[in-house]
Order: structure tokens, then sequence, then C-alpha cells
């Protein structure tokens, strides 16, 4: 090897540079208290704990984490494609709206979408209470955002000469719109629906660890108590509920020359529209405020936050998912490519999917078992659960890869590992630092949950403000981590275009 | 009688300081049948862009009716259709839901609904099909699945079944066999069709190169370089005219 080469694939392995600090801090604050635990931990996993009465409550608990996860899913990707439909140029290109409209829609999506649906349910739970509707709730919100993105990136893939070919019929402005957006509406709903109901589901189970109901709340309790073999069940009967919503989900065919079939979707379509503003209104004139009692307590509270205090805390989010984002970016592909063959393939497969199984907070709880609270446990918690699905990614690119490359190089006599560097991953390395950028953005709203029980950022300064009351703290708080948030969103977004 | 139906005055177009095309006056008459003639890059389809609305020129004014472009109401302007070169057919729908497009402008949103959901009557869809030689395989095909020429002519079905009285037609014989390339012909600038029931377009402009099918038309206009050398009877056209031009 000479000199060091910044390419595409070099950067995919550089940020595991981020080891070295983490490393340091996490083997000062190693403590072996806890090592009974882990391990008892881990052979739980074997060992769940199995009878009438727990499979009772599984099945209880995971009724109402189907019930949010699904109704929150349907409710925030019929809305997400509404608001897609509404922030996208298209839009503004048929319908003459001035534009400022569009910066306007935008500008309030990119805000809502930087604040985690943790915050947003500890938030709402806060002031109406714990509610199951609030899950539902504090999904939707930053979910509508979140999806309405996907479909305003989506509907930018309409060429331009088909909207002028369109355009030129002159037809009602909605039967041009409607036309031109069928399509890339339908797709999305083909393609991004299933990985949002799965993202549902786990926003779900985070949001029951914080009390708000379904497996999740089982899962904290069961943890918190120490009861392992009961934990593991509720884990396995989530896992076996991800991969059933799935199995289910890709058996559904969206034949859209079914007529029936049509009817029923756009029926659903409408009657959730139509329900969830009836719901909302009810909410608003039927809830008590629990603790907000007006909006100038906002003003009165008073904060003990100093500045000092306060850039410590937006510093330390930064280095939080920093350090997260270079583990899920590095840590994949390494991996893969020195356990590269077929039996370390499928035990690699096994973790990165018990990574993503289990939700951060659960994680976070084990590692403490050997190792003191710090802001690297945190980003090692963070980056291991996004890892988990990055190298999902990564593995579904390159099984499908041509591997043409690869076989020649082996046949060369080079080696296993260089092999694969260069005959596979090269090939891969651009599009999936594309993907990590977007998960970064993850990443960053993630710091809040980590945050909380671990005790670093914003996010625990979150809890700690909210559980005094402190609302204006808690304002700024939310402002600046909507500002972190937006930054990185911005930044993500032109490495990106530059990569895409 | 001579009633102008569109007209340029004094049009030019830049593209980043290119000028693609150059002071352009014309005007074209109803029920005039104009071969529009001119090498590739001359300008045609630009042209043609500027006379359907699509592309706003950087200078001079086009009209309508007598009327500026702008100022026309949508119905008003639904009465100029285009056969676009690059055909501009929606991939992801099937051939009759692109012809139904045609439809879009003299229907209401529940018709783009139901043509979306393919829940709409195709008969209209299906008879303009025919006349363009289409096969009732294809019908329910998506565009992404048919050749060249099918795409043609499912670009042509839509346009003719907006029933307009202006048709603008870019280079519509691409990919068509002399049998077709008659038919179309015949589709595009006949008064009547083979019933002797449904009008065609009263007034056709047709960007082509062959010039074995200039008959059936009245009036040819060269261009070169985005600028009108010629504009005469067909009767009229002499070997150095096209000299100019090619
Ligand atoms: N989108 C565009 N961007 C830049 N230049 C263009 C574009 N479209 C056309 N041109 C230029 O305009 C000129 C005329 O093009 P066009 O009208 O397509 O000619 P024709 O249809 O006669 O082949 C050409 O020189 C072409 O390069
Ligand atoms: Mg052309």
């Amino acid at each position: 090897m000479n000199k060091l080469k910044f390419n595409y694939t070099s950067l995919s392995f550089l940020p595991i540079l981020v080891c070295i600090p983490l490393g340091y801090q996490l083997i000062n604050n190693i403590h072996f208290g806890g090592f009974k635990l882990f391990q008892e931990f881990l052979i739980s996993a074997f060992n769940p704990k199995i009878d009438n009465e727990i499979i009772i409550t599984v099945i209880k608990r995971l009724n109402e984490t189907i019930l949010i996860g699904f109704f929150s899913w349907l409710v925030s990707i019929i809305f997400g494609a509404i608001f897609g439909i509404i922030s996208s140029n298209i839009f503004y290109k048929i319908i003459n709206i001035p534009n400022f409209f569009y910066r306007i829609i935008r500008f309030f999506l990119t805000i809502i979408r930087s604040i985690h649906e943790v915050v947003w349910g500890i938030i709402l739970m806060q002031i109406y209470g714990i509610n199951f509707s609030i899950g539902i709730i504090a999904i939707c919100i930053p979910y509508i955002a979140v999806n309405s993105k996907v479909f305003a990136e989506q509907l930018e893939t309409i060429d331009y000469k088909n909207f002028e070919s369109i355009n030129q019929i002159n037809a009602p402005k909605f039967s041009s719109l409607l036309t031109l957006i069928w399509n890339p509406i339908i797709n999305t709903f083909k393609n991004f629906g299933l990985y949002r109901l799965e993202c549902s589901i786990r926003s779900t189970v985070i949001l029951g660890l914080f009390g708000i109901g379904g497996i999740g709340t089982s899962i904290f309790l069961s943890f918190q108590t120490l009861n392992f073999r009961e934990l593991w069940t509720y884990l396995w009967s989530l896992a076996i509920l991800i991969i059933l919503s799935g199995l289910i989900f890709k058996k559904i065919k969206f034949n859209t020359t079914n007529k029936i079939l049509s009817i029923f979707f756009i029926a659903v379509f409408f009657i959730t529209i139509l329900f969830s503003f009836s719901y909302f209104l009810y909410f608003i004139f039927n809830n008590n405020f629990e603790n907000f009692n007006s909006v100038s307590s906002l003003f009165k509270s008073s904060s003990d936050l100093g500045l000092f205090d306060f850039l410590k805390l937006i510093l330390e989010t930064i280095i939080l998912s920093l350090l997260s984002t270079g583990i899920a970016i590095s840590l994949p592909p390494l991996v893969i490519g020195i356990f590269n063959n077929n039996s370390s393939k499928i035990f690699i497969k096994i973790f990165a999917f018990l990574l993503r199984l289990i939700p951060t907070p659960v994680i976070l709880l084990t590692l403490l078992t050997f190792n003191n609270p710090s802001l690297s446990l945190a980003a090692l918690t963070l980056g291991l659960h996004n890892a988990g699905i990055t190298s999902k990614l990564l593995f579904t690119n390159l099984d499908s890869q041509d591997k043409r490359n690869y076989i020649a190089m082996k046949s060369l006599g080079i080696s296993n590992k260089t092999s694969w560097l260069l005959g596979l991953f090269s090939q891969q390395a651009k599009s999936y630092l594309a993907y990590c950028a977007y998960r970064s953005d993850i990443i960053i709203r993630e710091t809040a949950i980590v945050g909380v029980i671990g005790s670093v950022g914003l996010g625990w300064q979150l809890q700690e403000s909210l559980s005094s009351f402190a609302w204006q703290e808690v304002t700024i708080v939310l402002i600046a981590y909507s500002s972190i948030a937006i930054v990185g969103e911005l930044i993500n977004g032109k490495i990106k275009n530059s990569l895409t | 009688m001579n009633n102008t139906v569109l007209e340029l005055e004094n049009i030019s177009c830049e593209y980043k300081n290119d000028l693609i095309l150059n002071k352009i006056n014309l005007k074209i008459n109803s029920g005039e049948k104009i071969a529009l003639l001119g090498k590739s890059g001359s300008g045609k389809t630009t042209l043609i862009s500027v006379l359907n609305g699509t592309i706003k020129p950087t200078q001079g004014k086009v009209k309508l009716f007598n009327e500026s472009f702008e100022e026309l109401d949508r119905k008003q302007k639904s009465k100029i259709t285009t056969i676009w070169q690059d055909l501009r057919l929606i991939e992801d729908l099937s051939a009759e839901q692109n012809v139904n497009c045609g439809l879009l402008a003299e229907n209401n949103f529940y018709f783009a609904f139901k043509n979306l959901l393919n829940i709409s009557s195709f008969k209209k869809a299906h008879k303009y099909m025919k006349l363009c030689r289409l096969h009732n395989s294809i019908y329910d095909k998506k565009i992404g699945k048919l050749s060249g020429g099918q795409k043609q002519r499912v670009a042509i079905a839509r346009s003719l079944i907006q029933e307009s009285n202006i048709i603008l037609a870019d280079e519509p014989f691409n990919n068509l066999d002399p049998k077709l390339i008659t038919t179309i012909k015949n589709l595009l600038l006949e008064n009547v069709d083979k019933n002797n029931r449904k009008k065609s377009p009263k007034t056709a402009l047709v960007a082509l190169h062959r010039l074995d099918l200039l008959n059936n038309f009245d009036k040819v206009i060269g261009i070169r370089d985005g600028k009108i050398f010629f504009n005469i009877k067909r009767n009229n056209l002499k070997k150095i005219h096209l000299e100019k031009i090619y």
C-alpha cells in the first residue's frame, strides 16, 4: 500500500477512527459489578419464559403495539403523502400559489421532523398525561413530516417534459396534477410503505419504554425488575411481529387495475382522513391539560440553565451524533470484510438483526451493566443500533451485486479480504455512503433517546426540564435540538447531492 | 377567407446567450396545412414549443385567435394540440390511459381520477387507437413495453382524441413504416376521416424531413439557424429553396 487515497472506499472505513477516543473513555469507565447480570441477559436469550400467563400478556401487549403502530403508520403515510404533494415543486408549477407558501410549508415540516417522536411523546405526556392516543399522535407528528419529505423527493423525479406535455393539454389543474403525481405516489407507497410500517412499530416500542403502553412498556418493566427471561419473551415476540408484518405486507399486491381493491383503498384513504380530523378536534376540545395550565406559564417559568452549560450540552449532542455516525458507517463494512465467509455472515446477520430489534434504551441499559454512563457509551449504543440498520442495507446491496470481478480476483490468487474490498465493496461504497448520510439525519434525532437514559446532551436536559415543569428551558432545549438537526440535515443534503 | 389563428410577432428565443429563434414572424391561417422543413438543430422543436405556449420567448408576442397567449383561458388554449418529437407519454400508465389523458381538458377531475384507477370508459380512446392502426392487444399495456412505432402512434392518438382545431406535430412519422406513414398523414391532414364522420383538426403544422411526403401540404416553411428562410406555397417550392436550408 502506498499513500492513503481519499476515495469512497477509504472514506467508508475512515470514520472507525472514532473508536480511539471512544475506546479510551469506555475502558476508563469499565466496571465488573454487572458481569453476572450481563451473562444472565445473554443466556436468557436462549431461554425465554414461556407459560400461559406470559403468553396472554404478550398477546395483549402486542395488540396494543400493533394498534398504535398500525394507526400511526396509516395516518402518517396518508397525511405524509398529502403534505408531500403540497410541499413538492410540481404542485406549485401547476397550481398558482405563490412560492412563498412552499417555503413556509417546507420550513414548518423541517422543524417538526427535526424533533424525535420520543421527545414529542415525552412533551405530550407531560401536558396531557399518559394516554393511549398520545402514542399515536407523538409518532404521527414527526412521521408525517418525514414521510412528506420522502414523497416530495419522489415527486421531484417527475420528468419536466411530461409536465409540459400534460400542461399543454390544458386540462383542469387538479386533473393534470393528479395524472402526473399518481404513479410516483403509488410507487413510493409500494417501496417505502413496508419500511415505514416497521419504523412505526419500532417507534411504538420505544415510546412504550417511556410508558405509552404496548410491548415496549413490558420490555422496560421486565428490564427494571431484571427479569431477563421475560424480557426475551417480549423481544422475541416483537421480532416475530416485525418479520410477520413484513411477510404479510409483501403478500398484499397493490393492483390498481382491480376495481374492488381500488375502491377499498380509496375508502380507507378518505375514512382515515375524516377520522383523523374528527379525532383531532375531539382531542383538542376534550382534553384536560394536566400540567400545562396556560401558555403564560411558558414565560413565567424561569431557567436555571447557564449559557456555558447550555453550550456544553449542544457540544455533547453534536459529538454524540458524530461518534455514533462514525460507528454506523464503518463498523458494518469492516466486520463484513474481515469475517468474509459464509458461516460468519449468518452470525453477523443475526447479530445485526438483534441490534435492530432491541430498542436503543435497552441496549444502553445492558451496556451499563459493565460500564459507567458516559457520552461514549451512549454513542456506542446509538452507533451499534444504527450499524445494525446500515449493515442490513449493505448486505442487501452486496448480495444483489454482480460478483464477476470478485470471483475473477479470487481466481487470480488475490486474498479473500482484498478481493472483497476491491471487487465487491468498492463498487458499493458511494451509494452506501449516500445512505449513511441519510442515516446520520436520523442519528442526530435519536440522540434524544439515549440522552434521556444515558444522561448526556440535550436529551437528558430535556427530561430534567420537563420533570421540573421548566417550560422555558424546554423551549430553549427544543430550539437547540431542532437547530442541530436542521443544520445536520442541510450538511447531509449537500453530502448526499455530491454522492448521487 | 384568411383568418389568422396563430401568429408569431418578432419572436426570439435564447438559451444561455445562444439565439435559438431569431426574430421570427409567422402567420398561420385557419385550415392551412403547413410543412416545416429544416435540418436537425435548426429550431423546429423550439418553434413548436413557442407556438403551443410551452416555451416563453425571450422576445416577441404569440397570438392565438388574435389574442395574446397569456390572456386566453384554458378552454381556448386547449384548441391547440401537440405531438411531441420525444412523445412525452407517461411511462407507468397503459396505452389507453395515456390516450385518455387527451380527454382531460374536456372532462372534470372525476374523469382524471377514474382514468388513473382504470375504471373510466375507453371507448373513445379505442376508436382513435384503431384509427392509428394500434392493435387491441396493446390497449392495456404499459408504455414501457411498447415498440417505438407503437409508442409513436399512442402519442398521435392522444393528440387526435383532443379533436383540436390546430395540431402541431413534431416529426410524427418517426419509427413508422411507409404504409403507416400514409395512414397517419391522412389522419393529420384530412378534414374528414374514413367514415366521413369525424372532422380531424383543421389547421396543421408538421415538422418533417422527408420531401417525398410534401404532397397534401398547402405551404412549406424552411427554417435554418432559428430563422425562417422561406414561407411559400408548396407549388412554388424550388430546388434553390431547399439548398438554402440543407
Ligand atoms: N434544452 C435545451 N438546452 C440548450 N439548448 C437547446 C435545448 N433545446 C434545444 N437546444 C438547442 O436549440 C437548437 C434548436 O433545437 P431544436 O429546436 O430542438 O431543433 P430541431 O427540432 O430543429 O432539431 C439546437 O441548437 C439545440 O442545441
Ligand atoms: Mg426537433
